[in-house]
C-alpha cells in the first residue's frame, strides 16, 4: 500500500534534544555529581585463566582517600543470576537452573580484563592508585582461545565440564534449525560446492565509556547507568541484589551511544550498588576506554562450514551450514548465526556450536546474529553464482524467499530492493563478468548483498496526560540510544493527537517515572512502544471527544499497553546493498569508491535519523569487513589492540558517500506502518564489500577482517 | 592516570637542570612537548624512559622560548627548534617550497588536533608502538630482558635491522629528516652536542631499550637542515591502514638532487620497515646520474627490498615496500 503524506510524521524533525546535546548540557553518566559522592574503579585480570590463591588489599585499604576494597572474598553476588544476564526476556527460568554462575567477582577468572576488585574512594586518582597497591597470587591455569582448540579432546576447561555452551536445559546442545531434508536436497543438485568463512571478533566500541552511580534511600536502589534499557536493567539488578523490582529505579537519561548489549545490567551496576550500600553515600563507578573495551563485549567470532546443492539453472537445492561461534567464557547472549531464510530453499540446516573460550565476552551488537552470517552466506553464493557462471543479481532474483500461500508476508519487496538497486547502482556498468580482468594494478569490482529483518510487534507501553493548557505530556520507558526514540515517540504522538511537536513534552529513561517498555534492542522501540504511543493517544482523543479538553487543574490520562500480533504473517524489512570498490594490487589498499542502498523499512516516520541510521550502520558494517579485530597473543592470551586506534575504526575519511533510498510501504501493521530501521544497515554491509573485493581481483576473501596482509598475501 | 610532578622550566639550561635533580633523587624524568604521545603513557602507565619506571616528574618544554620556529641559519640552511608544532611545520612555506618532504611527512601525521599540540622533538623521539610495549608488557623496550613480538603478533614489525627487539620506528618526521641529511642538536649536562642521524638513531642491536642516543637527561633541541647544492625534488609518501588517524605501515622519505632531468644523488628512507629511519644506499645509487623512468623506479623498488628478513606475519610488507619506493621516486621526480 502506498503512503499517504501526514502532517508531523514524514517530515525531517531534527531531534527534540540536539541543542542540549550539542551545547555540552546534556549531563550523561558520568557528569552527575551528587552530595558526598565517592569513585569507584576496578581492577582487571591480568591474565587469561586463573584460579585467585590469595587477594592482599591491606595496602590499598591502608592508602589515605581509600574508602572501601571489595573482591570476591567481601561479596559474593550473582551477576546475570547465571552465566546469562538480560532482562525478562532472556530466560529467567534458565538464570534458576544454570550450574555455570558467573559472580560479580569470580574467584576462578576466565579472561584478560574480568573484574576481580573495586576500590572506592575520594577521588578517581585515590581509586586508581590504590587499585595497584592490590596484590593478587595467582595460580595460572591453561588457557584456549579459539573455537575450535576449545573442542580438542585435551583443550583445557574453560569450565571444567566442558568448553560447549550450555542450552537452557543445562545441556551441551548445538542451536541452529532445519528445513525439509538436505541429502536430498544435494541428490537432487547438479553440483555440490563448500567451503569455510571466518570473521573476528569486532567491539560495539561506542564513545561513552561506561560509568554508573549508585545510592540508596533506605532500601530502595537508585541506580544511573548508560542503558538501553530500564525496565530489563532494573529487572537483573534487582533479581541479582535479591530486591523487587520497585525496590530499584534505574535511570539513563542520556547516554553515548548503544550499539547492542546494553539492554539489561552490567556487573559494574552491582559495584556502584554494593559499595554504596556498605559506606551509606552515592558512588560512582568508572570504566576507563580500556576497561570499556575488554570488560564488556562485541560480536561474537565465527567459523562458518557451508555445503550448497545447486541445479544447472542456479536453483540452490540444499544449504547446510555447522558453525562455531566463540563466546568468550560466559554465555551473555545466543551465539546464533542468521542469514539462511533469506533463500527460499527447501532443504536446509544450520548446526551452531557456541564456544566457551578465555577470550573477552562476546555479546550482541546491532543485529547481533546477522552480519557475520550474511557475510559467510553470501560470500557463498556470490562464489556459487559465479562458478555457476550466473550475474549474482540474476542468481539473487532467482533464489530469494518469496511468500507464499504457507508463509505470506504483511508485505514483500525484496525484490524491488535487489532490482531498483542494481539500477540506481548501475550494476550492468560498473559489474565485471570476468572477475580480476584488467591491467591494474588498480582495479574496481562491484558487490551486492541483499536481506531482510524482523519488524516485530509485541507488548509495549506509553500514558499521555493533557493538562489545561494544552500540554501534552507522554511518558515512555526509552533510552534514547542515538536513533532518536525520544524525537518519534513525541512526533508519533504529536501526529496522532494532530497537535504541534512543540505541544508534547516527554518523560523517559526513568523505570520510577515511566511505564514498561521493551528497551532500545531488536529495532523495535518504533513498533512497540511507538504503536503504544499511538494507542494512548488514540485513547485520549477519545477522551478529550467525550469530556472535552480538561479545566483548571483537572488532567486527562491515557495509557495503552498494546501487543499487537501479525496474523500469523511474517513482518520483515528488506535491503538490497551494492558497493563498488577500488583495490590497489601494489599496495593491497581497498577503497569503497560508491555505495548504493535500498531499504524498504515501511512507513519513514522521520526520514532525518532514519537515512542516518542505515549510513552509520554501512559504516559498522564496512569497518568491520576491511578493518577491525581484537588480536590475541597466543603465548599470554593478552589482547593487544583494544581502543579505537588499535581496532583501526573507520574515520570520516574513510567513509563514501553512501546512497540511502528508502522504499515507503503501508503494510497496515505497526504505527503507521512502519518498521524496522536501526540495525538493518549493517547486516549485509560486509558482505556487499568482500564481494566487490572478490570482482576486483578476482580472490575469494574468506576471512574477515580483508586487511593489506591478506590481500598482499593472496595477490603475490 | 599516574600522579606527577609537571616542572614548567624557561629556558634549556633549567630543563637539564630539572631533569638532573629529578634523577637524582632517583626519579623516573621525561621530557614533554606537546605530550600527545607522553601523557598516553603515564595514563596507561607504561614507562617512558626503559628501566625507570613510569615518569614521575614530567619536564614541560612549551615554556621554553626560541626553539618553536623554522630559522634560516649561517650556512644557508634551516633550522627547526624542537618546539615547532607539526601543523606549522606542515604550513611552512620555506619547507613547502624547497623541502616538501618533510612538510609532506608532518601534514600526514595522526589528526590535525595531534599535530596541532604535536613537536618536532616529541615526533622524532615518541617510544614504539608495538602493542606488546604499548599493553605493558615487560620487554625490552620497558627496560625488561625478551621480546614478545618474534613469536607473537608482529603484523607491524620490522623487516630490516631488527633484533632483539623488532620494532619500527613510528616517526613520520625522521625518515623525512634523515632524507634531508638533516643533524640532530642535543644538549645536556655536557653542554651542547650535534649529531648526524647515523650517530642520533642507533639500532636495538647497539641499544636494544633505546632508539635514540639521548640519555635520561638529554633533550632534542632542533634538527637543522643543510642547504642543497643545486634544485631538490623530494616527496614523502606513506602508506595507512586507514585514511588517517595512524602510525605508516610502511612510508618513503625520497630526495633526489637534480641536475635539469637528470637526477644527481637520490637518498631514500623508509619508515615502518625497521627500528630505526632506514636508508637503503643500493636503490639509491641506482638513481645517480640517471633520468627517472617508470623501469628505473621498478628496478630502485625491487633494490630497496634487497636483505630484508620478514618475521612470520610480515612477509606482505616486502612487496609493499617495493612499490611504496617504487611510487614515491616516481612522485618526486615528477615535481617541478
Ligand atoms: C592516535 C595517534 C596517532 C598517531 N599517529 C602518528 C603518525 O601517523 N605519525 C607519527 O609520526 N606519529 C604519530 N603519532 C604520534 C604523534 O606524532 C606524537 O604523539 C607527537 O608528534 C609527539 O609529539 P609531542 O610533542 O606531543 O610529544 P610528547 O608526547 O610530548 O613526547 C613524546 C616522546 O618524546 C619525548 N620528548 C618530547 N620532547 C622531547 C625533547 N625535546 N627531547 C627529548 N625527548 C623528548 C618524550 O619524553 C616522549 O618520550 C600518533 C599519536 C597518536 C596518539
Ligand atoms: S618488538 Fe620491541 S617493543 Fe615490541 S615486544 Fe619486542 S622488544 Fe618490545
Amino acid at each position: 500500500m502506498a503512503v499517504e503524506r501526514m502532517n508531523t510524521v514524514g517530515q525531517n524533525v531534527p531531534r527534540v534534544d540536539a541543542l542540549e546535546r550539542v551545547t555540552g548540557r546534556a549531563e550523561y553518566t558520568r557528569d552527575l555529581k551528587l552530595p558526598g559522592m565517592l569513585y569507584a574503579r576496578v581492577l582487571r585480570s591480568t591474565v587469561p585463566h586463573a584460579r585467585i590463591r590469595r587477594i592482599d588489599t591491606s595496602a590499598a585499604e591502608a592508602l589515605p582517600g581509600v574508602r572501601a576494597v571489595i573482591t570476591h572474598e567481601t561479596h559474593r553476588i550473582p551477576y546475570g543470576s547465571g552465566s546469562i544476564a538480560g532482562g525478562r526476556q532472556y530466560s529467567d527460568p534458565h538464570k534458576d537452573i544454570t550450574t555455570r554462575l558467573r559472580y560479580m567477582f569470580n574467584a576462578h577468572v576466565r579472561f584478560v580484563g574480568e573484574p576481580v576488585a573495586a576500590v572506592a574512594a575520594v577521588n578517581r586518582h585515590v581509586a586508581e592508585e590504590a587499585l595497584g597497591l592490590i596484590e593478587i597470587d595467582y595460580e595460572e591455569l591453561a588457557f584456549v582461545l579459539e573455537p575450535e582448540d576449545a573442542l580438542e579432546e585435551d583443550a583445557p576447561r574453560v569450565w571444567s565440564d566442558g568448553n560447549l555452551a550450555l542450552d537452557s536445559e543445562n545441556l551441551p546442545r548445538p542451536i541452529g534449525s532445519s528445513t525439509g531434508d538436505v541429502d536430498t536436497g544435494f541428490a537432487e543438485a547438479d553440483r555440490v560446492f563448500e567451503d569455510r568463512y571466518t570473521t573476528a571478533f569486532v567491539q560495539d566500541a561506542q564513545m561513552e565509556p561506561r560509568s554508573a552511580l549508585a545510592h540508596w534511600e533506605g532500601d530502595k536502589l537508585i541506580l544511573h547507568t548508560p542503558t538501553q534499557g530500564v525496565s530489563n536493567c532494573r529487572h537483573d539488578n534487582a533479581r541479582d541484589l535479591g530486591l523487587a523490582d520497585h525496590q530499584v529505579q534505574v535511570v539513563c537519561q542520556y547516554m553515548g551511544g548503544g550499539f547492542g548489549d546494553k539492554n539489561g545490567s552490567y556487573y559494574f551496576d552491582l559495584i556502584a550498588a554494593a559499595l554504596s550500600k556498605d559506606l551509606g553515600v552515592p558512588v560512582m563507578v568508572e570504566l576507563s576506554r580500556k576497561d570499556d573495551w575488554l570488560g564488556t563485549h562485541g560480536r561474537w567470532p565465527t567459523v562458518q562450514d557451508y555445503k550448497v546443492g545447486v541445479k544447472e539453472d542456479g536453483t540452490i537445492t540444499a544449504i547446510q551450514m555447522h558453525a562455531l561461534s566463540g563466546m568468550g567464557p560466559y554465555l551473555r547472549r545466543s551465539g546464533n548465526i542468521a542469514g539462511m531464510d533469506i533463500y527460499a530453499c527447501e532443504n536446509t540446516e544450520r548446526v551452531i556450536r557456541p564456544v566457551h573460550t578465555n577470550r573477552m565476552v562476546s555479546g550482541n551488537f546491532r543485529a547481533p546474529t546477522y552480519p557475520q552470517g550474511y557475510f559467510a552466506l553470501q560470500s557463498m553464493m556470490d562464489d556459487v553464482s559465479y562458478r555457476m557462471g550466473i550475474d549474482p543479481v540474476e542468481f539473487a532474483l532467482k533464489n530469494i524467499v518469496r511468500p507464499t500461500a504457507e508463509q505470506p508476508f504483511t508485505n514483500y519487496a525484496l525484490d524491488q530492493c535487489i532490482e531498483q538497486g542494481a539500477e540506481l547502482f548501475d550494476w550492468a556498468g560498473r559489474w565485471n563478468p570476468q572477475p580480476g580482468a584488467g591491467e591494474g594494478p588498480v582495479k574496481r569490482g562491484a558487490g551486492v548483498a541483499y536481506m531482510m529483518f524482523n519488524a516485530r510487534l509485541g507488548a509495549s507501553s506509553a500514558i499521555i496526560r493533557v493538562d489545561s493548557d494544552a500540554r501534552y505530556t507522554l511518558y515512555v520507558g526509552v533510552t534514547d540510544i542515538g536513533p532518536g526514540a525520544k524525537t518519534t515517540m513525541s512526533l508519533l504522538a504529536a501526529e496522532e493527537l494532530g497537535v504541534p511537536l512543540a505541544q508534547v513534552d516527554i518523560v523517559w529513561g526513568d523505570s520510577d517515572r515511566c511505564p514498561f517498555s521493551v528497551g532500545e534492542s531488536g529495532s523495535r522501540t518504533t513498533t512497540m512502544t511507538g504503536y503504544a504511543v499511538v494507542e494512548a493517544a488514540r485513547d485520549l482523543n477519545r477522551q478529550i471527544a467525550e469530556n472535552g479538553m480538561p479545566e483548571g487543574d483537572d488532567v486527562l490520562i491515557a495509557s495503552a499497553t498494546p501487543n499487537p500480533s501479525t496474523d500469523g504473517k511474517l513482518r520483515m524489512g528488506f535491503g538490497a546493498h551494492f558497493a563498488e570498490v577500488e583495490v590497489d594490487e601494489h599496495l593491497g589498499h581497498v577503497r569503497v569508491t560508491k555505495y548504493v542502498t535500498v531499504h524498504e523499512s515501511g512507513r519513514i516516520l522521520n526520514p532525518l535519523p532514519a537515512n542516518d541510521q542505515i549510513r552509520g550502520a554501512v559504516l559498522q558494517g564496512i569497518g568491520q569487513a576491511l578493518h577491525e579485530d581484537l588480536l590475541y597473543d597466543a603465548n599470554y592470551g593478552h589482547p593487544l589492540t583494544a581502543g579505537y586506534y588499535g581496532a583501526r575504526h573507520l574515520t570520516h575519511l574513510d567513509a563514501p558517500e553512501i546512497e540511502n533510498t528508502f522504499i515507503e510501504t503501508d503494510d497496515g501493521y505497526g504505527p503507521y506502518g512502519a518498521k524496522s530501521v536501526g540495525e538493518s544497515g549493517i547486516i549485509i554491509a560486509p558482505a556487499a564489500v568482500a564481494n566487490a573485493v572478490f570482482n576486483a581481483i578476482g580472490h575469494r576473501m574468506k576471512d574477515l577482517p580483508i586487511t593489506r596482509d591478506k590481500i598482499l598475501g593472496v595477490l603475490t | 592516570m599516574k600522579a606527577f610532578v609537571n616542572e614548567n622550566p624557561g629556558s634549556i639550561d633549567e630543563a637539564v637542570m630539572l631533569a638532573q635533580a629529578a634523577l637524582r633523587e632517583g626519579r623516573s624524568v621525561s621530557f614533554a612537548g606537546g605530550g600527545t604521545d607522553l601523557l598516553q603513557l603515564v595514563k596507561e602507565r607504561v614507562p617512558n624512559r626503559p628501566g625507570s619506571g613510569v615518569p614521575d616528574v614530567l619536564v614541560n618544554l612549551k615554556r621554553v622560548a626560541g626553539i618553536d620556529q623554522v630559522t634560516r641559519n649561517d650556512q644557508g640552511g634551516l633550522t627547526i627548534g624542537g618546539l615547532t608544532s607539526l601543523t606549522d611545520l606542515g604550513a611552512n612555506p620555506q619547507l613547502r617550497d624547497r623541502y616538501a618532504v618533510l612538510a609532506e611527512a608532518a601534514d600526514s601525521v595522526a589528526t590535525r588536533q595531534i599535530r596541532n599540540a604535536g613537536t618536532l622533538a616529541g615526533n622524532v623521539c615518541q617510544r614504539p608502538w608495538c602493542w606488546y610495549y604499548r599493553n605493558g608488557f615487560d620487554c625490552y623496550k620497558a627496560g625488561g630482558n625478551q621480546c614478545f613480538s618474534i613469536a607473537g603478533e608482529n603484523q607491524l614489525h620490522a623487516i630490516f635491522g631488527g633484533g632483539p627487539s623488532f620494532i619500527v620506528h613510528p616517526s613520520d618526521l625522521a625518515p623525512a629528516l634523515v632524507a634531508l641529511d638533516a643533524r640532530f642538536r642535543v644538549a645536556g649536562p655536557g653542554g651542547d652536542r650535534s649529531l648526524s642521524s647515523n650517530d642520533f638513531f642507533v639500532l636495538p642491536n647497539e641499544d636494544v631499550a633505546h632508539e635514540n642516543v639521548l640519555g635520561d637527561d638529554e633533550l632534542l633541541v632542533s634538527a637543522v637542515i643543510p642547504e642543497p647544492s643545486g634544485e631538490i625534488r623530494s616527496h614523502f609518501y606513506k602508506i595507512m591502514d586507514r585514511e588517517t588517524w595512524t602510525h605508516a605501515v610502511v612510508s618513503a622519505a625520497v630526495v633526489l638532487e637534480m641536475d635539469g632531468e637528470i637526477c644527481r644523488t637520490a637518498r631514500i628512507v623508509l619508515g615502518g620497515v625497521a627500528p630505526i629511519p632506514w636508508r637503503v644506499p643500493a636503490a639509491e645509487r641506482l638513481l645517480a646520474d640517471q633520468r627517472v623512468t617508470p623501469e628505473l623506479a621498478d628496478s630502485v623498488g625491487i633494490a630497496s627490498i634487497e636483505g630484508a628478513r620478514p618475521l612470520a606475519k610480515n612477509a606482505y610488507k616486502v612487496p609493499l615496500t617495493r612499490r611504496v619506493v617504487e611510487r614515491a621516486v616516481l612522485a618526486a621526480a615528477a615535481r617541478a
